[in-house]
């Protein structure tokens, strides 16, 4: 290979081994995140800096942590399929990086690597802990046992990253040691006659050893189709009958282990070692804390707590300011262009599109600041093992908790945070879940209803009348989430619970930086991804609202004479979306509401909150979102012609409950799509969540009325 | 990691408990994973194979899961998939 020519590294690594900071260390955390078809998991790939590059273009390929490259989930799937070519060019050298400290269960990763035969090279990561921890690891030696170039480095001070490209480059060049086509070669020996492994590769004599073990491993874990293989070898593959693929595949690991055990030997260290290891002293001593059964719960509380209170009031000054800087721009766009239809699409189109994008940037970038922190300190794999217990009861595991609190929220960085739940349909049951979480954005419809149709300040026993409808309003929701998700586990996304199967990783001070770089890259993926429907959903929106044109000159002269209740928009009651709300009256009529709160429906699926003041528009009341009480008492004094109240404590309980379930969220149904990467989810979710919505709604009045409430 | 059975395959013992039944602060060695599904697979890749040495450090405030001290590192399982994992105390 010429020097001049490029070369490709693949990073591979456990979860936790600090594979980010070696990536970040290599490439200076310039790089560009991969988007795979089909594929949800992140792959990153950058240019390794030229001060240590050695002259030659190198380009990094960022694996997922993996604990082997057996297929078992859709992470050891991607990089399984990275390594061997299936997606893009197979990578030229893989740089494996081990955690020092962890090596009796890391090498096992290693020994996998070697029996695939790809060029490899080792970063012995870490070792500052492990000499802590009195584990003097000799990289030398270890090197000379796997017949591999190894490094020492400590990821964090960039300390060996030089030394590890030209490792990675030696090991391209030289090709594998004696030590490593020994290791290799026995780990691909041909097995005893008599045992399952036998029989089973029996049954694959045309396919390459090393290709036939990994096969055989995504046919005992049920995963062949994420292996992308060509119709022939997945027939071949096929042949194998699941139990014996299994059991074939558990002989597997254990002969990789007995010689991961070797080479432990080789290095000294005996079992005691390990079981002693004071490295874990120390978060065992934190953990007495963290997970104590009173304690640790107490923590628990005030971590999601703090969790919580940044994306439901840190955030708030933030949006405000985003929201200020919008009705500026608005501003100055129409005094400068002056009135007209441009003006119009430009500013309630198009600037009020992107404020609808950017005004979730504050929370997105919060929520993942505190997760990527909490998850790199070690803590979010306390909070599973927590409350693990509790979500094994809905068929979930531990990780979907938050996710679902921080639906709460707001169910745009809800559905993002997701992502930490390794399995799709468990992470599809969660995202189905959240928009059931009372959101914040609902919270304005609950108060302006609340205060115009209840005693709001009556007092029941110690509470109000007001707080305990609103309390109901959340029980509901709340209650609803869960059974939703119940009721998903066991129909049309039917899974096991899955296995908990969890590392608890030694605790350690989160890196700042790396957190940063990963809000980062996630909140500009939501706003090129999720952003760009968004942007043209509020564009449609505002066309339906706003077309056809009333005839402008009698609408003003009726609206300026005076008149004892101030006449609607007339805008919006002769557009599209206005004839829409009026047509649909009839169906809302069973669950007690008007064409004019039709119209509030439609228009508060830009934003669910947007309804208070698209309610006031169509009675006439300008900036309702700031000061509801206007609206409220024209709520209160509507009639309807024969002079019976056009709104009822029950009709508004009704919309209420309506309000819980129905999906009024453009941008939930953006994010959907982005995170399922189709329209078939969003759609789902739509559509049920607003039939539910509409059943539940009549119920509430139909019901309400036979027992004689109005 | 040296054990005293360097060939488990040899005289296979049959275990007399499961990881889910030891208390905490116990000590056993891996005999077997049972089952015939995916999760006998990550088990054993996560370290469980037959001859390793498993400390259970600690229940979960509500009773499950379990953290498991093997190979060096921290797992947390569920009693029901650590009952599948059949050993003999140490």
């Amino acid at each position: 290979m010429s020097p001049s020519s490029s070369v490709r590294i693949a990073l591979a690594g456990n979860p936790n081994v600090g594979k980010t900071s070696i990536f970040n260390g290599l490439t200076g955390a310039r790089h560009k995140v991969g988007n795979y078809a089909g594929v949800t998991v992140e792959l990153r790939e950058g240019h390794v800096r030229p001060e240590h590059a050695h002259g030659r273009l190198l380009t990094l390929l960022d694996l997922p942590g993996t604990y082997s490259l057996t297929p078992v989930a859709e992470d050891e799937a991607v990089a399984f399929r990275a390594l061997t070519g299936s997606v893009g060019a197979p990578p030229d050298v893989v740089l494996l990086v081990l955690d020092a400290a962890n090596l009796g269960r890391n090498l096992y990763l290693a020994l996998q690597l070697l029996e695939q035969g790809r060029p490899l090279a080792i970063a012995l990561n870490m070792v500052d802990v492990a000499a802590a921890a009195g584990l003097h690891i000799d990289p030398t030696r270890l090197g000379a046992l796997l017949g591999v170039p190894i490094v020492a480095t400590v990821g964090r001070t960039g300390q060996g990253l030089s030394e590890l490209v030209e490792a990675a480059l030696r090991a391209l060049e030289a090709g594998p040691a004696a030590p490593a086509l020994a290791l290799r070669q026995r780990l691909l020996a041909p097995p005893d006659p008599g045992e399952p492994l036998a029989s089973a590769l029996a049954q694959l004599p045309e396919i390459d050893p090393a290709r036939a073990r990994a096969l055989l491993g995504a046919r005992a874990a049920g995963t062949l189709d994420l292996l992308a293989l060509g119709p022939d070898e997945r027939r071949i593959a096929e042949r194998i009958a699941e139990p014996l693929a299994i059991a074939a595949a558990a002989e597997l690991v254990c002969a990789r282990y007995r010689e991961v055990d070797q080479i432990l030997a080789g290095l000294g260290l005996a079992e005691h070692t390990f079981e002693g290891a004071p490295a874990m002293g120390t978060s065992e001593r934190i953990d007495r804390l963290l997970t104590h059964p009173v304690l640790g719960l107490v923590v628990f509380v005030g971590v999601m707590a703090l969790l919580f209170t940044s994306i439901f009031a840190w955030a708030e000054p933030l949006m405000g300011q985003i929201e200020l800087a919008i009705t500026w721009l608005s501003g100055q766009t129409k005094d400068t262009l002056g009135p007209g239809l441009f003006t119009d699409l430009l500013t309630e189109g198009v600037i009020a599109g992107v404020g609808n994008v950017l005004v979730f940037i504050p929370q997105i970038a919060l929520l993942f600041l505190l997760l990527g922190l909490l998850e790199d300190s070690g803590y979010m794999a306390r909070a599973a093992f927590l409350i693990d217990r509790l979500m094994a009861r809905v068929g979930l595991h531990g990780k979907a908790f938050v996710p679902l609190l921080s639906g709460y929220a707001c169910a745009i960085p809800a559905i993002l945070g997701a992502r930490t739940i390794s399995s799709f349909k468990d992470r599809l049951v969660t995202i189905l879940m959240i928009p059931y979480m009372s959101c914040s954005a609902r919270l304005p419809i609950y108060v302006l209803l609340i205060s115009a149709f209840f005693e709001g300040d009556r007092d029941v026993g110690p509470f109000t009348l007001g707080g305990l409808v609103l309390l109901g309003m959340y029980a509901l929701s709340t209650f609803s989430a869960i059974a939703i998700g119940a009721l998903y586990k066991r129909t049309i996304l039917r899974s096991p619970t899955p296995p908990l199967v969890l590392e608890l990783p030694p605790y350690r001070l989160p890196r700042l930086r790396n957190t940063l770089l990963q809000v980062y890259d996630r909140t500009g993926d939501f706003v090129r991804e999720a952003g760009t429907v968004i942007l043209a959903m509020t564009i449609v929106l505002w066309a339906l609202l706003s077309f056809p044109k009333p005839p402008e000159p009698d609408a003003r002269a009726t609206a300026t004479t005076e008149q004892v209740a101030p006449e609607p928009d007339a805008a919006i009651v002769t557009s599209i979306g206005g004839r829409v709300g009026r047509a649909i009256e009839p169906i809302l009529e069973p669950m007690g509401q008007d064409w004019r709160v039709g119209i509030a429906i439609l228009g508060s699926f830009a934003a669910r909150e947007v309804m208070v003041s698209t309610l006031g528009l169509v009675y006439g009341i300008e900036g309702a979102d700031d000061d509801d009480r206007p609206l409220r008492e024209a709520l209160r004094g509507a009639r309807d012609p024969d002079g019976a109240p056009r709104y009822t404590p029950l009709s508004a309980l009704a919309l209420m409950v309506f309000y819980v379930y129905a999906c009024l969220c453009m941008s939930t149904i953006a994010v959907v799509r982005r995170e399922t990467r189709s329209w078939r989810w969003p759609l789902f979710m739509f559509v049920s969540m607003t039939a539910l919505a509409y059943l539940a709604a009549v119920l509430v009045y139909q019901v309400g009325h036979l027992l004689g409430f109005s | 990691m040296t054990h005293p059975d360097p060939s488990p395959h040899s005289s296979p013992r049959m275990p007399s408990h499961t990881l889910a039944e030891l208390s905490p602060g116990r000590a056993a060695r891996v005999l077997e994973v049972t089952g015939q599904d995916n999760l006998r697979l990550r088990l054993l890749e996560m370290g469980f194979v037959p001859g390793t040495l498993v400390r259970i450090v600690k229940r979960a405030p509500f009773g499950d899961p379990l953290e498991l001290r093997v190979r060096g590192g921290h797992i947390s399982l569920r009693r029901a998939e650590a009952a599948r994992i059949g050993v003999e105390p140490a």
